[in-house]
């Protein structure tokens, strides 16, 4: 499965931060409720194209980061899921 | 590893201005409006300073009198302030209280329109309806706060009255 940013959040990097504004009936409220991602979230969320599969996602992860591949598959899986939840990332 | 997002309070974010007029302009490219609490009070009395303001994407065609965010060509600076000026080098913007325009901007520099503003959870409708350009007429020529004094002065008994 692959997913991609969802339209209705509008997500730029800030001083090496993701931040993500959603968009409720079409309102991006700066006074609302904002949401950041850790550094590692960071390139998850880059490499969330929808063209790339979690498992790919989590293999070009192994690169950066000093884990095992078993336990990166299990943080990006829950990483994608809390946010599909939030409905910040969808299935394409 | 471990991937985590973080809700947070947007007062709290260190956001410069460049950084909000990149988020609002990301926001209405998608067609949405962005809604902000604005400080200052360069655009008193028509929007006070704490006022939360919704941004609407801008037409090609901006009018006279409208109230828009730009970003301000020296500093790159957010600035939400009112066309006072139209030509054909640009938009000539400046604030209702401030003593100068800010400068003369082209159309690529607004990055989208005043629609709402409100003030304490109430909607303030004065100064984007069609007075908007008689505001901008009087701005121009500096002559806003003589005029908006002298009508307070007139008002304020009246005001006083219906409260009472």
């Amino acid at each position: 499965m692959v997913f991609s940013p969802s339209e209705d959040v509008v997500a730029r990097e800030i001083e090496g931060e993701i931040i993500i504004v959603p968009l409720v009936a079409g309102i991006g409220d700066m006074d609302d409720e904002l949401f950041t991602l850790n550094e590692t979230g960071r390139e998850v969320w880059q490499l969330l194209d929808g063209t790339r599969t979690l498992a790919q996602v989590a293999e070009e992860l192994t690169g950066s980061f000093q884990a095992p591949e078993g336990k990166i598959e299990v943080d990006v899986l829950g990483l994608v899921t809390e946010l599909a939840r939030r409905k910040m990332v969808v299935a394409r | 590893m471990s991937g985590e997002y973080v809700r947070v309070d947007p007062t709290a974010l260190s956001m410069s201005s460049a950084d909000y007029a990149r988020l609002m302009a990301a926001t209405l490219e998608k067609g949405a409006h962005f809604r902000f609490t604005a400080p200052g009070f360069s655009m008193s009395p028509f929007i006070r300073d704490g006022a939360v303001l919704t941004i609407a994407p801008a037409p090609v065609r901006i009018r006279l009198g409208e109230v828009v965010a730009f970003v301000r060509p020296q500093c790159s600076k957010l600035v939400v302030h009112r066309v006072v000026g139209i030509s054909r080098a640009g938009y000539l913007i400046k604030g209702d209280n401030a003593p100068e325009p800010d400068a003369c901007v082209i159309r690529a520099s607004i990055i989208g329109r005043v629609v709402k503003v409100e003030h304490s959870g109430k909607r303030m409708h004065l100064g984007l309806g069609m007075e908007r350009t008689v505001i901008a007429f009087l701005s121009r020529r500096g002559w806003l706060a003589p005029v908006v004094w002298a009508g307070w002065r007139v008002l304020r008994p009246l005001v006083k009255g219906w409260r009472a």
